[in-house]
């Protein structure tokens, strides 16, 4: 199956004040296409910043990353931004709609924004309905419970078909029913879109939905001996 | 709200601009109107004096000159006039006439009230100057240290909005036997250029103009009086600058409130192109809305100003409609600038965790 990223030796230090504190120690892997992978980690694990140097919103310090097949750890912002648009989706804990726009205004600003000229009411309205969101399409955020806004927000993170989907904490501001919701919906992606995700995660149960698990602590990935397998050859781990 | 604000700002830009604009370009008309008004055919001054008559100084003598015009071939009828600018509350021309040969020239005044001229310190005024200061037929009207009586009030449009006597003014401004102007009829318009190419020959160095020219020369003066450009410049300049703050000020507080937003665009993949396009979009919507107001407003002021004193005209023009509209464009474009740039170049992830 086609490597769709592949991170390598990444390394972050942010600097406060006068001291660089490491966040990243060198984390690497792959991960193939149609993979759906959780990782877990204590708070303060470095696995936000990953999801932001993968998901090209920072600069890794050291290392790269490929993205179906384009770098984008050293690219300059603008092309950092322009694969950011042509191959990833976000999902955010927090949601992050347009409080704004109507659920289809929401969708529609990604098209617009991936460059869609055409208003493509098909495609939004198809992928609204797989997520059981047909009836609210002219609802604005407000006006929507915090599990339909967070359908809202991965129906936004898929309309482009992105080769990645990233979900930071997706679950994290729902309760269990909702929750259990969201995460079907992503399995379902998965499964029946053959969408590529990762998905970052404090919740046990949420990582179990995935088929493979990273777990990290203190920047550095943990192996895993059930699902994650060291690659000697290749000197990073392969999952 | 703040955008309701930004759009009022702007409004009040445009307002201030085309209002004072329109004041001063109106009083251009109407003064050059009243000029055309008093049904001269020709203007005749001394050599060197302006067009712009508070400037000119009353050096004819009144009798050579009458005589000796009246002699020329074409000149109908010739009435001296001496001019007066009064700056006392205010600011305006005052005519001393000699009313037998002023009627000659201007067909008479048509009077609203009261009789023409006949005591020494008569006074005739016109019907905006009497309904604005609120003055009728028999009111004293204070000048030039004495007190004239109002002795009827005519219907504007004729040179003035005051007319005294000529001997009386020649004898209070130290100038007896003296005009500042002479204006002369012909007995038709197509008698009006060669009487003219006549009097030029026979006294060469005199101003004289047909009276279509004098008024286009009176208002190219105006227009190009230094003082009035100046003064111009300055409020188009003020306009300009409260424009730009409002849109600075609107634009720079949409981006703080909307940080978060920025941040969501970014995560999506939006260029800093799309997002600075974002925000110049926004305010120049602002700019529209508040220009479309602020004309509406100004017609309001038109129409108020109008109704509150009909001795302020003031004359709304397309060109300048137009040209309030690019001020109005150029100072959303630099006040927007600097705050959509700065949107544009927000670093996602801080934007994103902004509460």
């Amino acid at each position: 199956m086609k490597i769709i990223l592949e991170a390598e030796n990444v390394t972050k230090k942010y600097r406060i004040g006068k001291v660089d504190v490491p966040a990243l120690r060198g984390v690497s892997f792959k991960v193939r296409e149609g993979e759906f992978i959780s990782v877990m980690g204590p708070s303060g694990c470095g696995k936000s910043t990953l999801l932001h140097i993968l998901g090209g919103l920072t600069h890794p310090s050291t290392g790269r990353v490929v993205i179906d097949g384009e770098e984008i750890s050293s690219a300059k912002d603008a092309h950092r931004t322009s694969i950011r648009r042509r191959k990833i989706g976000f999902v955010f804990q927090r949601y992050n709609l347009l409080p704004t726009l109507s659920a289809q205004g929401n969708l529609e600003i990604a098209r617009h924004i991936y460059g869609d000229g055409k208003r493509d009411s098909g495609r939004i309205a198809e992928i609204l309905a797989l997520l059981g969101l047909d009836n609210k399409i002219r609802h604005k955020p407000s006006e929507l419970s915090g599990g339909e806004q967070q359908r809202v927000a991965i129906a936004r993170a898929i309309v482009n078909q992105p080769a990645i989907l990233l979900a930071d904490e997706p679950t994290g501001n729902l309760d269990s029913e909702n929750s259990d919701l969201v995460l079907k919906m992503l399995q379902d992606l998965n499964r029946q879109l053959n969408q590529t995700i990762i998905m970052i995660t404090h919740n046990p149960e949420a990582a179990a939905v995935a088929n493979h698990l990273i777990e990290m602590r203190d920047g550095r990935i943990v192996p895993h001996e059930h699902d994650v397998s060291w690659s000697p050859t290749e000197d990073k781990l392969c999952i | 709200m703040r955008s309701l604000a930004t759009t009022l700002a702007i409004a009040m830009e445009v307002t201030l601009i085309l209002m004072v604009i329109g004041l001063t370009q109106g009083m251009i008309r109407e003064t050059t109107s009243r000029m055309k008004g008093i049904g001269a055919d020709i203007v005749m001054q001394p050599p060197n004096s302006s067009v712009v008559l508070a400037a000119s100084s009353a050096v004819l003598p009144v009798d050579k000159f009458v005589n000796l015009l009246q002699g020329i071939e074409g000149v109908s009828a010739v009435s001296p006039v001496l001019v007066f600018w009064n700056t006392e509350k205010g600011s305006e021309l005052i005519f001393g006439i000699d009313p037998e040969s002023f009627n000659q020239i201007s067909n008479g005044f048509l009077f609203l009230d009261g009789k023409g001229l006949e005591g020494e310190f008569d006074v005739l005024i016109d019907d905006i100057k009497a309904s604005s200061k609120k003055q009728k037929v028999g009111d004293p009207f204070p000048f030039l240290n004495r007190t004239f009586r109002i002795c009827g009030i005519v219907e504007h449009g004729k040179g003035s909005r005051v007319f005294v006597p000529l001997k009386t003014l020649q004898s209070l401004v130290g100038s007896p036997g003296r005009a500042t102007l002479m204006f002369l009829k012909c007995p038709s318009e197509e008698q009006i250029n060669p009487t003219v190419a006549r009097l030029q020959q026979r006294l060469p160095g005199y101003q004289i103009r047909p009276m279509g020219e004098f008024v286009s020369q009176m208002s190219e003066a105006f227009n190009s009086d230094v003082a009035l450009r100046y003064f111009l410049a300055i409020v188009k300049f003020i306009a300009t600058v409260v424009g730009l703050f409002a849109i600075f000020l609107a634009m720079y507080t949409a981006i703080t409130e909307r940080t978060r937003e920025i941040g969501i665009l970014k995560s999506l993949g939006a260029s800093k192109t799309y997002i600075l396009t974002v925000f110049m979009e926004e305010a120049f919507l602002l700019c529209l809305l508040g220009f479309v107001f602020g004309i509406a407003l100004s017609y309001f002021g038109v129409w108020a100003v109008g109704h509150w004193s009909k001795n302020l005209p003031i004359l709304l023009t397309r060109e300048w409609i137009f040209k309030a509209g690019l001020i109005t464009l150029a100072s959303a474009s630099i006040g927007a600038f600097y705050p959509a740039v700065r949107a544009a170049n927000r670093d996602p992830i801080d934007a994103l965790a902004f509460e």
